[in-house]
């Protein structure tokens, strides 16, 4: 089944558009995107995220032509969670940063604290709760702010490069639980510039040079944005 | 030296007796320009958050307005209000001129921008990452402008102790709308110009030092929290 289609989409940002003619993302499928940095990933992500309104192209989530405007749009986006290549926490503890989202769609009280625990529990950050926002290192930021987005159970979680900075124990841990939520009909994207990460990842790819999307199986036709720098 | 020594002795007593005068007048102070502090936060911080957060054509000559009503002087403030409020102005027949409501009413309106400016302030310095975080956590436009206010609280804050240290030290404001009656609108600041004109120096002096005291606490809790 479809989530999520782009069509003839072009979103002006900085030096640069994102045109994207066709995308569509099924239910319950791992998607790696590719690129440069600079090349328009993050850009992409938070179009699914529903985050940057297109100048011009259709978003079509569901098979329902999304309005850009209204709680139509409040109610897609908590179908969705981005994680950001630097997620931000909010001031506070952990537990209440993981409550933000769960109380905006009306979950409280046991059921609540039960997902923080869990989603705490699978992230290696059990007993976490009251630890203050501040008070965590790089890694544990990450992590909190990777269980804040998995609680909210999204039907499609994206994700902004987020292996970078961690060690390499850390990586595999994270990929063997990544891969295994499309099982459960999560659709996931995952944005790397890791040249590994789609092999071990599997799933599909999907590759972005200079804004545009660029078919499979093609040679990268697209000149690099910067020289290479040679080591004389 | 002696005057000035007799004075401030004279001052200390009048406060430790808990002078009945010295009682009312501190606590007109603090009555009309806490209220008045409430109202300007009310109508500032809304204006501050959304200036911060929006874009429109016009939003940098607001912010320009902004500035300019931030040096509005007291007595400007007054004799606009006691235009409005005199029995030949338009609002003459509520009978609020020579109230606390008139005082409140001015003090109100040097307030509202210093508290928007410092919440527009506090908006520009946030994170930029705040809105966008608690959008794609689910939140509504509206939600997410709460969540920021929630994140630069301390800012928001220290914006209502800046406007509450601007009402309580101004005068004319006080004179211009309140008249300084005694027992009814006579604040620190006005009963300090009206009691040394008499030659009651010493009671300007007690009520002068009341007034050091609020300002001095007023400027440590802002302190406090520019440091968080």
């Amino acid at each position: 089944m479809m989530l999520l289609e782009l069509k003839n989409i072009n979103l002006p940002q900085g030096d640069f558009n994102l045109q994207v003619s066709q995308l569509g993302l099924q239910a319950g499928q791992l998607y790696v995107l590719k690129g440069e940095n600079g090349s328009g990933k993050s850009t992409l992500l938070r179009l699914l995220a529903l985050l940057q309104q297109p100048t011009a192209g259709d978003v079509i989530f569901a098979g329902l032509s999304v309005a850009w405007r209204g709680r139509t749009l409040k109610q897609l986006r908590q179908r969705i969670t981005l994680l950001e290549q630097s997620p931000l926490l909010f001031s506070g503890s952990v537990e209440k940063n993981l409550a933000f989202g769960l109380k905006l769609r009306g979950i409280s009280g046991c059921d609540l604290q039960q997902r923080i625990d869990q989603t705490l529990e699978i992230v290696g950050l059990n007993g976490f709760q009251k630890r203050l926002a501040r008070e965590l290192s790089g890694g544990e930021i990450r992590r909190v702010a990777l269980a804040r987005a998995l609680c909210l159970q999204p039907q499609m979680l994206l994700l902004d490069e987020p292996t970078a900075n961690l060690d390499v124990g850390q990586v595999a841990a994270l990929e063997r639980f990544l891969v295994r939520l499309p099982q459960q009909g999560m659709t996931v994207v995952i944005a790397s510039h890791d040249s590994g990460q789609p092999e071990r990842l599997g799933g599909e790819t999907i590759t972005l040079a200079n804004g545009h999307l660029i078919p499979n199986g093609s040679e990268s036709p697209a000149a690099p944005r910067t020289p290479d720098l040679k080591v004389v | 030296m002696g005057y000035l020594s007799d004075s401030l002795l004279t001052a200390i007593e009048l406060i430790l007796s808990f002078d009945l005068e010295v009682r009312m007048t501190v606590w007109t102070s603090l009555y009309t320009s806490s209220t008045a502090i409430v109202i300007a936060a009310l109508l500032g911080v809304p204006i501050g958050l959304w200036l911060g957060l929006s874009r429109f054509r016009g939003r940098q000559l607001a912010i320009t307005l902004l500035n300019t009503l931030m040096a509005l002087p007291t007595v400007v403030v007054g004799l606009l209000l006691f235009g409005l409020l005199s029995r030949q102005g338009p609002l003459g027949p509520l009978g609020l001129l020579f109230t606390p409501w008139a005082m409140i009413a001015g003090q109100a309106v040097l307030a509202t921008p210093i508290v928007a400016n410092l919440v527009l302030a506090a908006v520009a310095g946030a994170d930029n990452r705040i809105i966008n975080t608690a959008l794609t956590l689910g939140a509504s436009q509206f939600q997410a402008a709460l969540q920021l206010l929630r994140e630069i609280r301390f800012g928001v804050m220290a914006a209502v102790i800046a406007g509450f240290g601007r009402v309580i030290a101004e005068v004319g404001v006080a004179m211009m709308l309140g008249g300084n009656i005694r027992n009814s609108t006579r604040t620190m600041t006005t009963a300090i110009a009206l009691e040394t004109s008499k030659g009651e120096f010493a009671f300007g002096l007690a009520l002068g030092m009341v007034l050091m005291s609020v300002a001095l606490l007023v400027n440590l809790g802002l302190n406090v929290l520019q440091q968080r």
